[in-house]
C-alpha cells in the first residue's frame, strides 16, 4: 500500500471510530434548502442541475445539511453522533470542483463544551494521521454575542451590529457610520397614521400588493425607527469598546487576557464563554494556538465557539464549531445543540512532507 | 496569421460600431449582408471580422477563443467572476452608456441606502417567511456586489425581460437591472439606492488576455490600436 493510501484507510478507520453512525447522504441533493440555508452568497458555489419540471438540484455541496435535515425528519431530539467521509462538489477558482470532505457532527448533546471536546480532538488526530500540527485559531462568538448585550447602546443597535460580526468591512462601514452620526436636529416627525396613508398610497399607485412583501405599517416602523435610531447615538465609549475588542487577536493566553483587561474596564462580565474558550486551551495540546476575537462564520447560526487549524502554509485544513441555532433554522421546534468540523482531505493530503 | 474582431451582429450596436470604426478611417464589411457572420477591414486583410450577438463576445473573450471585440463592459461582469481580470478594456466608444443599479419600489421610503437594504434583509425571512428576492439577469454582478455590501440574506429571481415589472407583478421585491435615464424604472413605481449604482457599463473595445498573443500577433493587435487612436 501506498503511503496516502495508508493514510486514507487510517483516516476512514477514525472516521469509523467516532462511535456513531457513518452517514452517506445522496450525491443529488435538493438545491432549495441550501439556498435558504446560506443565500446566494454559498448559492454560487453550488453546482446545479434541473429536472424535467425545472426543479434546481445541486450535488452534494457539504455533509452538514443533510444529515442535520435528515435527523430532524426521523424526529430530533434523542443525543446522535454522525461521521462522514466522502465526494462534496463546490465551484472553486482554483482546483477541482469535486474533492473530499471527512467530518462529524454531534446533536443534541447533554454537555455542549464535552461535543466541542470531542469535535477538536477528532481534528487533532486526523490532522496527526497526516503528521500536522496544526495552528488553531479560535473565535468566539458566544463571547462576542454577551458583550455586546451588556454594552451601553440603544437596544435597537444590538441585533444590527451582531449581524455584520465575522464581516470585517460590513461591521468597519457600520462602525464608521456610528462614529459620524450627525448631530442634527430632527424636524417635526410626521404621524405613524399619516406615513403608512402616505405610504399605502405610494404602493397603490405603483400596483404593488400590500400584503405579499413589505406592508405599509413595516416600512413606516422602519422608517421612524431609523429617524429614532439616528437621534439614539451609540455612546463613544461603546465604539471604542467594540473597535478595540474586535481588534484582539493573537496568541490565545494573552488574548484572552487582553479581552478580560477590556470587560472588566468596562465593567463587563464574559465570565462564561471567557471560562468555556480556557477549559479548551487545556485540550489543545501543542498546537500554537491564537484568539481572533472577529473571528466567526458569516452565518448567524453559529454560536459559542468556533475554531480553524491551518498547515504549514497557512491553508484551512479543519473548519468547525459550535451552532445550536442551525437545527431551528432548519425546522426543528426546539433549540438544539449542535456540533462538528469538517476536514479537507485533499489539502490534508498535501501537507504530508514530500 | 489573423487576429479576430468580434462586433456585434445586429441592431443599434452594430451600427454604432461600424460608424466608430469608419470615424476612424476602418472601414468594416459585411459582404454577404445581415445573414452573414463573417466580415473585413477593408486594406486590412490580416483582420478577420467575425458578427455576433454581444454576449457570445463577452463569453468568447474570457475563454480566448477571439481575440479582441466590441461589447458591454457589463456583460464581461456578468459572463464571468473572472472575466475583468480576463480582458482588458482598450478603447472606450463613447457610446452604450448605462448603469447597472438596485432599485426598491419608490414606496420603501425607509430604504435610502445599500446599508438600508441590509437591514430589510436581515429580517426579511422572520417576518414574511421567505427571503427578500431580487429579480435580475445580473446575476454575477449582484451577488458580488451584495455579497461586498455584507448582505447575504435573499435570493435572486433571474428574469430576461421586463424586469422593473417584477415588483408589481410580485415575483420579487426589488430589482437589480441595467438603466441609462432610470426613466423606466421611475415609471415603473421604482427608485434607485442612493449609492445603489453597482457598475457604469458602456460599449467599449476589449482585448481578451487569454487569447495566445505571439509576438507577430502582438504586432499586429498594436498596429490595429494604433490606427484608433488613444
Amino acid at each position: 500500500m501506498t503511503n496516502a493510501a495508508m493514510r486514507r484507510a487510517q483516516l476512514e478507520a477514525l472516521v469509523e471510530a467516532q462511535g456513531g453512525c457513518r452517514a452517506t447522504p445522496p450525491l443529488l441533493l435538493d438545491a432549495d434548502p441550501y439556498f435558504d440555508l446560506a443565500g446566494e452568497e454559498f448559492g454560487r458555489r453550488l453546482l446545479l442541475t434541473t429536472d424535467l419540471t425545472g426543479a434546481e438540484y445541486c450535488l452534494r455541496p457539504d455533509f452538514t445539511l443533510p444529515i442535520v435535515a435528515d435527523y430532524i425528519a426521523q424526529g430530533a431530539g434523542e443525543p446522535a453522533a454522525f461521521s462522514y467521509l466522502g465526494p462534496i462538489f463546490r465551484q472553486r477558482s482554483n482546483g477541482p470542483a469535486e474533492f473530499d470532505q471527512a467530518g462529524i457532527e454531534l446533536l443534541a448533546q447533554p454537555d455542549g463544551d464535552i461535543a466541542l471536546d470531542q469535535v477538536l480532538t477528532f481534528a487533532r488526530a486526523a490532522l496527526s494521521l497526516y503528521g500536522v500540527t496544526p495552528q488553531v485559531k479560535l473565535g468566539g462568538v458566544g463571547m462576542f454575542e454577551t458583550l455586546l448585550q451588556q454594552a451601553d447602546m440603544p437596544d435597537a443597535w444590538r441585533s444590527r451590529i451582531r449581524h455584520r460580526f465575522g464581516h470585517t468591512e460590513a461591521m468597519d462601514r457600520l462602525l464608521s457610520r456610528l462614529e459620524q452620526a450627525p448631530d442634527l436636529k430632527r424636524s417635526e416627525q410626521p404621524s405613524r397614521d399619516d406615513l403608512i396613508e402616505d405610504v399605502t398610497a405610494r404602493m397603490v399607485s405603483a400596483g404593488l400588493s400590500l400584503s405579499d412583501s413589505r406592508t405599509p405599517d413595516e416600512i413606516a416602523d422602519r422608517y421612524l425607527e431609523q429617524q429614532a435610531l439616528d437621534d439614539a447615538h451609540v455612546p463613544a465609549a461603546t465604539l471604542k469598546l467594540l473597535r478595540d475588542y474586535l481588534s484582539i487577536k493573537g496568541d490565545a493566553l494573552s488574548a484572552l487576557r487582553q479581552a478580560e483587561a477590556l470587560a472588566e474596564k468596562h465593567r463587563l462580565f464574559l465570565g462564561p464563554p471567557m471560562k468555556a474558550i480556557r477549559r479548551h486551551l487545556d485540550g489543545l495540546g501543542e498546537a500554537r494556538v491564537s484568539f481572533d476575537a472577529s473571528f466567526s462564520p458569516r452565518l448567524d447560526y453559529y454560536t459559542g465557539i468556533v475554531f480553524e487549524m491551518r498547515g504549514q502554509g497557512g491553508t484551512v485544513l479543519v473548519s468547525g464549531g459550535q451552532y445550536d441555532r442551525l437545527l431551528e433554522r432548519l425546522g426543528a421546534k426546539a433549540p438544539i445543540a449542535a456540533s462538528g468540523c469538517a476536514l479537507w482531505v485533499d489539502r490534508l493530503e498535501a501537507e504530508w512532507p514530500k | 496569421m489573423t487576429i479576430t474582431l468580434a462586433v456585434p451582429s445586429k441592431g443599434r450596436l452594430e451600427e454604432l460600431t461600424r460608424d466608430w470604426f469608419a470615424q476612424r478611417g476602418l472601414t468594416i464589411t459585411r459582404p454577404g449582408g445581415a445573414r452573414s457572420y463573417l466580415g473585413a477591414i477593408e486594406g486590412l486583410p490580416e483582420i478577420t471580422v467575425r458578427f455576433f450577438p454581444a454576449s457570445e463576445i463577452a463569453r468568447e473573450l474570457i475563454r480566448g477563443s477571439i481575440d479582441l471585440g466590441v461589447t458591454g463592459r457589463d456583460l464581461i461582469h456578468e459572463t464571468s467572476e473572472s472575466g475583468p481580470a480576463s480582458v482588458s478594456f482598450a478603447r472606450d466608444l463613447q457610446f452604450g452608456h448605462a448603469d447597472v443599479v438596485i432599485a426598491v419600489p419608490e414606496a420603501w421610503i425607509d430604504v435610502t441606502h445599500m446599508h438600508d437594504l441590509a437591514d430589510v434583509a436581515s429580517d426579511f425571512r422572520s417576518r414574511h417567511g421567505r427571503w427578500l428576492r431580487v429579480a435580475t439577469k445580473y446575476i454575477t454582478i449582484t451577488r458580488q456586489h451584495f455579497a461586498n455590501a455584507g448582505i447575504a440574506e435573499y435570493r435572486i429571481v433571474e428574469s430576461l425581460g421586463a424586469t422593473e415589472a417584477a415588483p408589481a407583478s410580485g415575483v420579487a421585491d426589488i430589482v437589480v437591472d441595467i438603466t441609462s435615464t432610470g426613466s423606466t424604472l421611475a415609471a415603473n413605481g421604482l427608485r434607485v439606492l442612493e449609492d445603489g449604482v453597482m457598475l457604469k457599463s458602456e460599449a467599449n473595445l476589449i482585448v481578451s488576455k487569454t487569447a495566445d498573443w505571439s509576438p507577430a500577433r502582438q504586432a499586429q493587435l498594436d498596429d490595429l490600436l494604433g490606427r484608433l487612436g488613444s
